[in-house]
């Protein structure tokens, strides 16, 4: 299984780097979600740190969405994916090699758009660097685990890209608290206790839903 | 015609109007108008925060009536999953609908008494996130189960969802309770409340019984009408 997820990751990565035009997509969304919230500031009124880590978030989560309609885009026509089925992949490699691709993707966008928080909502890093890097990588984790699962059943769909928001955005609320808690005591560098418990939270999640996902995929991606 | 035994289509699938379902809806509504009279005039008015307080009867029986509806829908869910049998997918998607309506005037009914009670619309309270996100996740699901897809897929999709956002219900209420700064302070009930409640949320389950078969047994003629127009539309298409 581990070899078909890898050849999947690496041909999604291939395509999604070499096309440019989904990852470009993703990105732009996210500064002009950035650009848009920070017209709502002004020089005497800054962005509060938490307002400042809801953008951060919520920019992620829509670039999170189109990431994986890419995806799945790939395998959408010509009957690919019954294709990539019938080749005896395992349906589960399929979700971790989307699932890995997606989160390659997100971080590289979530690197660009933490300069353009800094920029436009006058925001920086100034404590918990590792609790912080920690929490981006709990919820990535656990964000593209549940992404790439939900992914799969917009495939084939109109509207997907809403129809993947309404699903997915949800049941991410836990980690979008979680990243948000942490990065704004990341902007204010106030450490609070909480800290490790929204972390510990974000943990389980990641553990309850990489799982559910793992065993659930294939009733998603084989039923016809 | 739909009745006529030759027919064997019909003999195998027709389910008949669930008179249970009539009984227990009939049996709700009495039950829930008897309790207006415990709620306002057997149950006592709370001290300290006065008559909005008695939105609580019927705030509770909405909340775990919903909650169960959605937990009904998970175990519906995992059981199609496993046997493939259509009557649990009717029963996930009859528990998802009526646990949403529930669970949204249990919403409207907390938005209510946390206006007249704290003074505002909205409070992050654990309880009450929990209940909107649910909804939320559940409204989601049951667009699923509109799409335009094949049965089969539709249907272990919305299976996957209902069981997916289930597992998200503890998460969700630990991290509001990690988020809130405001907590209500919690309402101290004596007996006589305590009995008035439960009186509450034990005839508000007549309704919710009545809801779910009502729905379960609409399901069922649905499948069966859609199977009758599928064998038609065969049948006709073989004859030309």
């Amino acid at each position: 299984m581990m070899r078909s997820a890898l050849t999947l990751f690496q041909k999604d990565i291939r395509l999604l780097l070499g096309r440019g035009s989904g990852l470009v997509q993703a990105l732009l969304l996210g500064f002009l979600l950035i650009f848009l919230f920070s017209l709502s500031a002004d020089m005497a009124t800054p962005t509060t740190a938490k307002a400042a880590a809801a953008i951060f978030w919520m920019a992620s989560a829509f670039c999170q969405v189109l990431i994986f309609n890419t995806l799945y885009g790939y395998e959408e026509g010509q009957g690919q994916r019954l294709g990539l089925l019938l080749g005896k992949t395992p349906p589960q490699a399929v979700w971790l090699g989307k699932g890995a691709a997606a989160l390659v993707a997100l971080l590289l966008v979530q690197a660009l758009l933490l300069p353009a928080i800094a920029v436009f909502l006058r925001q920086g890093f100034v404590a918990l660097w590792p609790q912080a890097i920690l929490a981006l990588v709990l919820a990535n984790l656990g964000g593209v685990g549940l992404g790439s699962l939900l992914g799969a059943l917009s495939q084939g769909q109109g509207a997907k890209e809403s129809l993947l928001s309404i699903i997915l955005f949800p049941l991410l609320l836990p980690l979008f608290l979680m990243g948000i808690f942490v990065f704004a005591a990341a902007f204010t560098g106030e450490h609070t206790q909480e800290v490790g418990a929204w972390l510990r939270l974000a943990a389980a999640f990641d553990g309850t839903f990489l799982g559910a996902a793992y065993l659930l995929f294939p009733y998603i991606y084989t039923a016809e | 015609m739909m009745h006529t035994p030759k027919n064997n289509a019909l003999r195998t699938n027709y389910t008949p109007f669930c008179p249970w379902a009539g009984i227990l809806a009939l049996l709700g509504g009495v039950a829930l108008a008897a309790c207006q009279w415990l709620i306002f005039v057997y149950a006592p008015v709370e001290a300290t925060l006065g008559l909005p307080q008695k939105i609580f009867y019927l705030h509770v029986p909405l909340a775990w009536w919903g909650m169960l509806s959605f937990f009904l829908t998970f175990v519906a869910s995992a059981l199609y999953l496993k046997h493939g049998t259509p009557r649990w997918d009717m029963l996930a998607e009859s528990a998802a609908e009526a646990g949403l309506l529930l669970a949204g005037l249990a919403l409207v009914a907390g938005s209510f008494w946390a206006r007249a009670s704290w003074g505002v619309w909205w409070i992050w309270d654990a309880r009450l996130t929990t209940t909107l996100i649910m909804c939320f996740t559940y409204a989601g699901y049951l667009i699923i189960r509109r799409l335009d897809m094949p049965e089969m897929r539709r249907n272990k999709v919305a299976a996957v969802v209902g069981i997916v956002a289930f597992l998200d219900v503890p998460l969700v209420y630990i991290s509001s309770r990690l988020w809130s700064f405001i907590h209500p302070p919690s309402v101290q009930l004596d007996s006589d409340m305590r009995l008035v409640m439960w009186l509450c949320v034990g005839a508000c389950s007549f309704f919710w019984a009545g809801l779910v078969t009502l729905r379960f047994s609409l399901a069922a003629t649905e499948r069966t009408l859609n199977t009758l127009t599928a064998q038609q539309l065969a049948a006709q298409s073989a004859k030309e």
